[in-house]
This record gives C-alpha cells, sequence and structure tokens, in this order.
C-alpha cells in the first residue's frame, strides 16, 4: 500500500504516515520497495519469523523438559526396557 | 483490514505415559521441575514456578531469595483437561501488564487411553509481543486510534531515525 492511500484512511497527514511507517520498518515489522516514484509499504514476514522462531524454539525445549520429566515416572513396559530415552 | 495482520502461532504436542490427572498436575502445579531452568526472567535463576488454580490466578517464578517475577495471568482454569495462560514477556523477557500485548497459551490434556495423555499446546498472537505491533493495528484496523499513538511516536521516530 502506499503512503497517500493509507493517509487517505487516516485522519493524518501523509507526513505523519511517513514517519509512523519509518518507525514500523526500523522495528522489522514493515518493508518498502519503489514503484517508479512511489514507495509502497508491505507487512515484513521476517520480523513476524523472528518472533514465531523465537517460541518455537521456547516451546520446544520446555515441552522436551515436560516430556522427560514424565517418562523418570512411566511404569516401563514390556519390550520397552530401553525406551526411555527415545528422543 | 482487519485480517492484515495474520495470527502468529505455535504448536506443539507430547504424548506422555500418565493419565491426564497427572499430566495436568505436573505441567502446572511442577512446572519448575520440568521448565528449561535457562528461561527465567527475574536476576536470579527459578526455585519454584507457579500458576495459581484459579482463572484469573497469577503465573509467576520465584527465586531462591524470594523474589518474584510475573509470566502471565490464568485465563481459564479447567483441570484436567485444560488450562489457559496469557504471556506477557516479549522476546525481551520483560514482562509487559498489557493485557492487548500478551499473548495466549492453551494447554489440552487429552486421554489417549487409560494411562496416557495427549498434551497438546498452542502459543497463539504471538504478533501482539512485536515491536510497533500496536501501532500497526492502530494504523490497520481503527483509524480513530491513530491520534493517540501519534505524538509518542514522533518521538519514538527522533530518537530511533539516527543510525
Amino acid at each position: 500500500m502506499a503512503v497517500h492511500e493509507l493517509a487517505g484512511h487516516l485522519p493524518v497527514s501523509r507526513p505523519a504516515v511517513s514517519q509512523h511507517l519509518r518507525v514500523l520498518k526500523e522495528a522489522g515489522l514493515v518493508a518498502d520497495h519503489k514503484i517508479g516514484t512511489r514507495r509502497v509499504y508491505r507487512l515484513s514476514p521476517e520480523g513476524i519469523a523472528r518472533l514465531r522462531a523465537h517460541f518455537e524454539h521456547v516451546w520446544e525445549q520446555a515441552m522436551r523438559g515436560f516430556e522427560t520429566r514424565l517418562e523418570a515416572e512411566t511404569p516401563k513396559k514390556t519390550g520397552e526396557k530401553h525406551g526411555k530415552h527415545r528422543r | 483490514m482487519a485480517n492484515i495482520v495474520d495470527e502468529v502461532v505455535v504448536r506443539k504436542s507430547v504424548r506422555v505415559g500418565v493419565p491426564a490427572a497427572r499430566a495436568f498436575s505436573v505441567f502446572v502445579e511442577q512446572m519448575e521441575t520440568w521448565w528449561p531452568p535457562a528461561h527465567h526472567i527475574g536476576a536470579e535463576p527459578f526455585q519454584a514456578i507457579f500458576v495459581e488454580p484459579r482463572t484469573g490466578g497469577r503465573w509467576y517464578e520465584r527465586d531462591a531469595r524470594g523474589a518474584e517475577c510475573q509470566w502471565g495471568h490464568v485465563l481459564a482454569w479447567d483441570p484436567p483437561s485444560r488450562v489457559t495462560l496469557s504471556w506477557h514477556l516479549g522476546p525481551d523477557w520483560k514482562f509487559d501488564p498489557d493485557l492487548a500485548k500478551a499473548s495466549e497459551i492453551q494447554i489440552r490434556f487429552i486421554p489417549d487411553g487409560p494411562s496416557a495423555t495427549l498434551v497438546e499446546l498452542e502459543h497463539s498472537a504471538l504478533e501482539r509481543h512485536g515491536e510497533g505491533y500496536q501501532q500497526l493495528r492502530a494504523m490497520l484496523d481503527s483509524p480513530d486510534a491513530w491520534h493517540g499513538t501519534l505524538s509518542a511516536f514522533a518521538s519514538k521516530v527522533d530518537v530511533e531515525a539516527q543510525p
């Protein structure tokens, strides 16, 4: 979306919209590129991907910890004598 | 324009060899026995992690000296099948009390036979932790909200625009 299109939806000036977008760009949440003389903004998938990767890592570790914790008290079944460290 | 920012979700599931009630209990009552020790937000490592057993209860860690750091709240308490927590820690591991900036974790405990449980975790609305997310939402979803954030933004731009 171009700056003037955004400004058309908002009760503020185009320069204010540009400032706003600059902050979002620095935060990694939007990206921009030029088409002719226009600068077009889009949401940045990279910023969102970084956030998601962070939480993916946290829960991978946490859920593995939870699984290991409960494996310690799981009754052994026949044929699973060496199954404690399945991963 | 409400769906321009899609929900960002992380899902994990594990199967554990204990009944749902036991899995639920270990998950919420003994979190310090399995939570990765490196992931604490207090200055000191946690000694215990508490999930108060009621809707609206607090979720927090406590270190050996008794200092507490809050992680979130209990949004839904439905033992032994489900608990929903709010998560107020961004990637910087700092607590933000604003519920509008908190993501949501739902954990479901689904019996898999009499002695096993499927534990399904869904951490949703992660995009709320993104810096600038509130401003982005305000801009895209509610033009009226723009005014309120603008002056704060302008000053922030002045600071951050300098390399």
